[in-house]
């Protein structure tokens, strides 16, 4: 039996999460009901996070920053004209996400916190550089998104800890996207990729998603990378950087093998697809 | 062990109503098991199949996957309450034309999708069609008639 409590504000959602041990933050649902729908969960209590209107709404922070709240739907990011140039990328990367009715129910809260090593959201925000806002009975803390994947499903949220807000720097004048390889619209990716160049168009930012536990991202390679986006053996070198560091499985969607080799071929192509954007612009 | 039932007040289909389900409780199982509204199906429990969509304050949402505790002060609307919903009607007719309709299974599903389309690109393309019916499994049509249909009735509509 699950008993559905809705509290109004973010200290008492983390008061009823650190009350009832078995209780479960609730935010689109699209996948929490559907596990527990499965019998895979079985929470006591669902703390249902829509009636808090401090995790609603995109805003820009007096700094020029974006600050999604969490419960913020799949939806409204596809809509969102504020995410253009360098942030244009998760805009687009909500936009793929499933189907429309699903959109109109996942949050973006939900989705980071749920982790699916296939998720849109993961390499997207990995790509912007996003920090995370975390909130539990101790106290807040932000925390980088590069810092937050620990492996396979796992997380550096501690039990009973909520995410509030995705905070992404402001956005700058730069061609950026999301290109997902999928079986057919509408399902999780066999592997994707986020992309942004430099204002200058010198360097790039790239995360790689769904052949890991998280985003692939070698920051290192991307700065060795600088100047040479137009030498096609730099570029590949800098893909075999990252083929190196991911941990694809083999499952419905793909091979393993198959997905280290969809990897350089992203990498490439979504290259090429900004640099023309960049020229024509 | 008998799930504790908690009384819950929504809006159905313009009219508000009261009805007592388990505390825990999807829409789905709401409509159906409380309250007998039969239109949205259970395919398959987990929100991909798109049998059981109906609308939460206008939007298309999966009943299956939404909890009735949720819709407490809300719309909901399902297709009992769409009589007169001048898209509806006529992506009806299509349906029912071009052949889109088999078992039956699925079409609740499918028009509520087809029809928040045809509200946000009233002339789509076929590919934007297939696209927006993505999360609508049919195992009876392969689809073709369901496409032929929402592409007729946004032809007709536009005229
Ligand atoms: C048919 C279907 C297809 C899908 N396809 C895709 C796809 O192609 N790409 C993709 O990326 N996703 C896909 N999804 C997943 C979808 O994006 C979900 O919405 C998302 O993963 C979960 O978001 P939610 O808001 O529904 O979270 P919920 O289902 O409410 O919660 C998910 C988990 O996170 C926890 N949680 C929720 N909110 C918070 C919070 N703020 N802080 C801490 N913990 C929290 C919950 O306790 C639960 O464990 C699909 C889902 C379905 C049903
Ligand atoms: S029953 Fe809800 S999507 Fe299949
Ligand atoms: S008509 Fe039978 S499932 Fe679509």
């Amino acid at each position: 039996m699950t008993e559905v409590l809705s509290p109004g504000t973010i200290e008492e959602a983390v008061a009823m999460l650190a009350e009832y041990g078995e209780a479960m933050p609730l935010s689109g649902g699209a996948t929490l009901i559907a596990m527990r729908n499965a019998a895979l969960v079985e929470p006591s209590h669902l703390v249902s996070l829509d009636r808090i209107s401090d995790l609603r709404g995109i805003d820009r922070t007096a700094d020029g920053k974006i600050r999604i709240g969490a419960m913020t739907r799949h939806c409204e990011t596809a809509a969102c004209a504020e995410l253009t140039g360098s942030l244009y990328v998760l805009r687009r990367a909500a936009g793929m996400i499933a189907n429309r009715v699903v959109r109109n129910m996942g949050t973006m809260g939900g989705s980071v916190a749920n982790a699916d090593p296939a998720a849109d959201y993961l390499p997207a925000l990995a790509c912007c550089d996003a920090m995370l806002e975390i909130a539990g009975a101790d106290g807040r803390r932000s925390l980088s998104i590069h810092d937050y994947i620990d492996d396979w499903y796992e997380t550096a949220l501690a039990e009973g800890e909520i995410i509030t807000a995705i905070t992404l720097p402001a956005p700058v004048e730069a061609p950026s996207t999301y290109r997902k390889i999928a079986r057919v619209s509408g399902d999780y990716a066999t592997a994707s990729c986020a992309m942004a160049l430099d204002p200058d168009g010198q360097g790039m930012r790239v995360a790689i998603g769904a052949c890991g536990p998280g985003p692939l991202r070698d920051r290192a390679g991307e700065d060795a990378l600088r100047g040479k986006l137009g030498e096609p053996a730099a570029v590949a070198e800098f893909a075999g950087k990252l083929v190196a560091i991911a941990d694809p499985v083999d499952d419905v969607r793909g091979s393993a093998e198959y997905r280290l080799r969809l990897i350089p071929r992203l990498v490439s192509s979504v290259l090429s697809e900004l640099t023309t954007q960049k020229e024509t612009a | 062990m008998m799930a504790k039932k908690v009384l819950h007040s929504l809006t159905l289909n313009g009219e508000e109503v009261q009805v007592a389900s388990a505390a825990g409780a999807t829409l789905l199982e709401t409509l159906r098991e409380d309250l007998r509204i039969l239109s949205s199906k259970r395919g398959c429990n987990q929100g991909v199949c798109g049998a059981c969509t109906v609308l939460v304050d206008g939007k298309p949402v999966r009943s299956c996957l939404t909890l009735t505790a949720r819709c407490v002060g809300h719309s909901v609307q399902t297709m009992e309450g769409m009589d007169g919903d001048q898209i509806m009607a006529t992506l009806q007719r299509h349906m029912v034309e071009s052949g889109g309709v088999q078992c039956g299974f699925c079409t609740g599903g499918v028009l509520i999708s087809a029809r928040e389309l045809l509200e946000d690109n009233p002339s789509p393309t076929r590919e934007a069609v297939k696209t927006a019916l993505s999360g609508n499994i049919c195992r009876c049509t392969g689809y073709r008639t369901i496409v032929d249909a929402v592409c007729g009735a946004a032809e007709e509509l536009s005229q």
